[in-house]
């Protein structure tokens, strides 16, 4: 048994963009390149003519997850809630387009839909009756800054409409679940909550695009030291016209995890599966051929699902290519290798220590 | 996001009126400034200058799925289409003569109104969309890319 592995073909995003890989040579790479069988789709980004694929489309979809003896685990769809441009899409309506995807799901063969952090939970309510009848999950995910919980005396961070993430989105679902006692609803994690430092790919792109480089290294520096707002009016005393804008001086701030590892136990019940979120995999020093993300914290995390007995999916999530877009060609990464560096850590870790399943 | 790639280097092209032969404008090759494609009828447009002079929206039509170009008007009214990841788009700029040979420099932001869910500015979006090029619906992309591009033919 033990954790599983798969990857979600937003992993190849780019080679997808310059038609080096189409989705069949994805799959074929998860399968033969790495060995596994769990596949993760984007709906808008592999189902052509979202949400009316061809009939064609749906049968050549499952017939090759079939040649492959592939694993059709989670199919990540959206809420554009302007889609209809004369109004902004009521709940109902919002449940309506979930619904829509529930059955697009169920006929290209998922098992679960990802819904995203932002899905009002009334939403997902309205639909859950159908994820019942046709037997798929809707997983709603947990993306940073989301905590799992709040913990007495943490101040809860903000998103980028300034609402405050405040441990509401697990205690609902958690809610909604114990409540229905439906097992069709519950959460996919994303490592990104465990991200504890910006990544080096997004450090060096923020870095070739600011007036003054070397304020990015002073926010580094400083970030355990000051509070957000003290930093800026640091850096406009020290680095005037530094070029920095509001949303990168806090990606440069991090400096710890949206989310306590620890609090994975009261949710594994829960999780649908989850998001193996990473930037860029380079080799631990004095361990050749084994590899990290040195931005997120896999082993603790990991750790703890094993310990908990967590058998289902990890997907690879791999978002580090947008910030090695900005240059020539010769500057792109490798998703493939990337990816594949990946599954060289998740292995390790899942082998690293026993799953309470097997024992 | 592909900031160097949105737009594909060797597309820029005036074009003409089939009837006259009339040089009405210029056109270039798109890509979606993100990892999914968008349902069309969110797209509200470009923030598009060259050499330093800018064209709004209203002379701006995208030409997509095959079918003639359309403006952004008419894009507003597709919500059962959808703009695929795969795909490239035609932007059409309407300029009298069109652009002079030679190499072009350009500047780029899209504005397609995908969202993750309900956000304060709905309601105001929908009444007064916003204008492209102030990061409103830029995607992946914030900020205004620049190419150099020579005019084709």
């Amino acid at each position: 048994m033990g954790i599983k592995r798969g990857v979600s073909l937003y992993s190849y995003q780019q080679a997808q963009f310059f038609k080096q890989l189409d989705w069949k040579a994805q799959v074929k790479e998860v399968r033969e390149g790495l060995g596994t069988d769990g596949i993760e789709i984007i709906d808008q980004a592999t189902i052509r003519d979202y949400p009316f694929p061809s009939e064609e489309f749906c049968y050549d979809w499952r017939s090759y997850l079939a040649r492959y003896n592939m694993k059709a685990v989670t199919m990540d769809v959206y809420l554009d809630v302007l889609q209809f441009r004369d109004h902004v899409m009521s709940y109902t309506e919002g449940a309506e387009r979930l619904k829509n995807d529930l059955h697009l799901a169920k006929k290209l063969g998922f098992a679960n839909v990802r819904c995203l952090s932002g899905v009002p939970v009334e939403v997902i309510e309205m639909a859950l009756p159908t994820a019942e009848e046709l037997g798929v999950r809707i997983g709603k995910e947990i993306h940073a800054p989301n905590p799992i919980r709040l913990h007495e005396g943490q101040q809860p961070r903000v998103n980028m409409f300034g609402k405050a993430m405040d441990g509401s989105l697990v205690e609902e679902i958690l809610s909604l679940a114990d409540r229905t006692g439906s097992k069709f609803v519950g959460l996919v994690p994303d490592f990104g909550i465990f991200q504890h430092s910006p990544s080096d790919v997004a450090i060096d792109y923020v870095k070739r695009h600011v007036k003054k480089p070397e304020a990015v290294d002073f926010i580094r520096e400083n970030c355990t030291n000051y509070t957000t707002a003290e930093i800026v009016k640091l850096l406009e005393e020290k680095y005037p016209e530094h070029g920095i804008d509001p949303m990168n001086i806090e990606r440069m701030m991090l400096h710890e995890s949206s989310a306590v590892a620890e609090d994975l136990r009261e949710i594994v019940p829960y999780i649908v599966s989850m998001h193996g979120k990473f930037y860029h995999m380079t080799e631990i020093p004095g361990q050749p051929g084994h590899y990290h993300d040195a931005s997120i914290d896999y082993e603790t995390p990991i750790r703890i699902l094993n310990e908990e007995g967590f058998t289902g999916y990890i997907d690879s999530e791999y978002e580090g290519q947008r910030d090695q877009q900005d240059r020539g060609k010769e500057y792109l990464p490798d998703g493939v290798e990337e990816v594949r560096r990946h599954h060289e850590m998740l292995q390790r870790l899942f082998d690293a220590t026993p799953n309470k399943a097997d024992l | 996001m592909f900031d160097s790639y949105l737009i594909r280097e060797d597309s820029l092209e005036n074009f003409v009126c089939p009837e006259s032969g009339k040089v009405l404008g210029f056109k270039f090759a798109v890509r979606i400034a993100d990892y999914r494609g968008c349902i069309l009828s969110l797209h509200n447009g470009y923030y598009i200058t060259v050499d330093g002079v800018e064209y709004p929206r209203e002379l701006q039509r995208f030409q997509v799925n095959g079918k003639a170009p359309r403006d952004f008007e008419e894009i507003k009214k597709c919500v059962w289409e959808h703009w695929n990841y795969d795909d490239e788009a035609y932007v059409y700029v309407e300029k009298e003569g069109g652009l002079e040979p030679g190499v072009h420099h350009i500047g780029l932001m899209q504005s397609v109104l995908a969202q993750y869910g309900y956000a304060p500015h709905d309601e105001e979006w929908i009444k007064n969309p916003p204008v492209p090029g102030k990061g409103a619906g830029a995607g992946k992309t914030q900020f205004v890319c620049y190419y150099d591009l020579e005019l084709q033919k």
